[in-house]
């Protein structure tokens, strides 16, 4: 295959050097895993691209709980979300999806700041999160604040970052006794992207949902929350007709397209299929039966 | 730029657009390492990463700094990778043989954190390998035999 051109990389040590980069240098891109960008960079314009290294940035890296937060760092690979006990836990619709993500070789390698900068409407990473009520925090040199992740998600292959800034770090709240799920279906079980995923965030009160949350990804032309479906739903009593109708509605909220990996017939049949069992999954998880 | 390859101090001045599959293979001469699709899909030229399987094709030469890069020639004197390579034979797990050493690899990977794999599990170490000879049943065979062989009686 032809050779790469177009391109140098810096590995700056510290953050405060990455943002400089982001900031003085034109068609500065921030890389850590490289999984989704590498395989592009035999098509790369004239004008000579700088790859920011993010790999050597400690503090951009791992998993931690505080303050009745989790905080992922966006350089955290999918195998490091896969062993972590506390994302297990609390947020297990975003453990499931991280095993599903690519193979061995490219969870061990790409990193779920990737895999959201990359901003495929099919990432597994988005749905989980997006129910988990995550925020992202965008940094530039000058400043960095936190927005909900829904903000994030500006289109196929396009978020809100400025040329100067980076996704910097994920949080959502830990919340008791909550339950979630994540559900795929892909063109063959293993090593596949997704033709539809979805995640569902649930808090259970008795035989009530108390709170619910709906993802869905590859639907769309950004992963999606479906506030219409959940507003229906939430506080009433969880069962098999709410399933259904939650699941009936979903599939109604979702406008996916045709493409190489399924039809949109398909999508929206298969939309309501996922919602019903991650709604029925997530709610066991809570302790509540189904 | 400075690196370890299968145990030993390695200095190479890798041009940022050179991935770690071309460094290796071309550039040093480890043969093992298979150029396939160059996507990251068919994992012919997966090496260890600090002991963590990944895809040569995918990582940029400058960015394994200070690793540790292991290939199955790292592992030519290593008790499990001898099982692993017998049971490979003896099961018919090699025909072609393109993608024998990255198979080897994930399998070794496997079986150092995990000795006794389910049939599911040994698939899942392997979803990133792809096979166009034997059709995989031989291979995970002979993955559940190296770990048969490495139990302690």
């Amino acid at each position: 295959m032809k050779p790469f051109t177009g391109f140098d990389l810096l590995r700056p040590p510290t953050l405060v050097g990455v943002l400089e980069m982001m900031s003085t240098l034109e068609l500065a891109t921030p890389i850590a895993g490289g999984t989704d960008i590498v395989p592009l960079f035999r098509d790369l314009g004239s004008k000579p691209v700088h790859l920011i290294d993010l790999g050597l940035i400690e503090e951009l890296n791992g998993v931690e709980e505080e303050d009745g937060k989790i905080f992922i760092g966006p350089t955290t690979t999918h195998s490091q979300i896969l062993a972590s006990k506390v994302i297990e836990d609390v947020a297990p619709a975003l453990h499931d999806a991280a095993r599903w993500i690519g193979s061995v070789q490219i969870r061990n390698r790409g990193t779920i700041g990737g895999n959201l900068c990359n901003a495929s409407p099919a990432a597994d990473s988005a749905p989980p999160l997006l129910v988990h009520d995550a925020e992202a925090h965008i940094c530039s040199l000058e400043e960095g604040h936190w927005i909900p992740l829904q903000e994030f998600f500006k289109g196929p292959k396009m978020t809100v970052l400025e040329p100067n800034e980076i996704l910097a770090g994920l949080r959502f709240p830990v919340v008791k006794g909550a339950g979630s799920s994540f559900q795929r279906i892909g063109r063959r079980k293993g090593f596949t992207l997704s033709v539809v995923n979805a995640a569902v965030y649930v808090e259970k009160d008795g035989e009530k949902l108390k709170e619910v949350r709906i993802a869905l990804g590859s639907v769309a032309p950004t992963p999606i929350r479906t506030p219409s479906v959940e507003n229906m739903i939430r506080g009433k009593n969880m069962g098999e007709d709410l399933v259904e109708a939650a699941a009936a509605a979903c599939a109604e909220v979702a406008k996916p397209i045709d493409d190489v990996r399924g039809t949109a017939e398909y999508r929206k049949d298969m939309t309501a299929v996922l919602v019903k069992r991650a709604m029925r999954e997530a709610w066991r998880r809570t302790g509540g039966d189904l | 730029m400075n690196f370890e390859l299968n145990g030993v101090g390695v200095y190479f001045e890798a041009p940022a657009t050179m991935t770690l599959l071309d460094m290796l293979r071309v550039e040093l001469g480890v043969k093992s390492v298979k150029k396939g699709c160059e996507q990251g899909e068919c994992g012919a030229c997966t090496v260890l990463v600090d002991g963590y399987p990944m895809t040569s094709c995918l990582i940029l030469a400058p960015q394994v700094e200070g690793r540790h890069v292991c290939t199955v020639e790292g592992l030519v004197d290593n008790p499990l990778m001898k099982e692993l390579q017998e049971a490979f034979m003896e099961n018919g797990a090699v025909q072609c043989g393109f993608c024998t050493p990255g198979m080897l690899l994930s399998a070794y990977a496997l079986l150092s954190d995990n000795r006794n794999p389910t049939e599911e599990e040994i698939k899942t170490a392997i979803e990133g390998n792809m096979c166009r000879c034997t059709g995989y049943v031989a291979i995970i065979e002979a993955i559940l035999d190296a770990a048969e062989r490495i139990a302690p009686d």
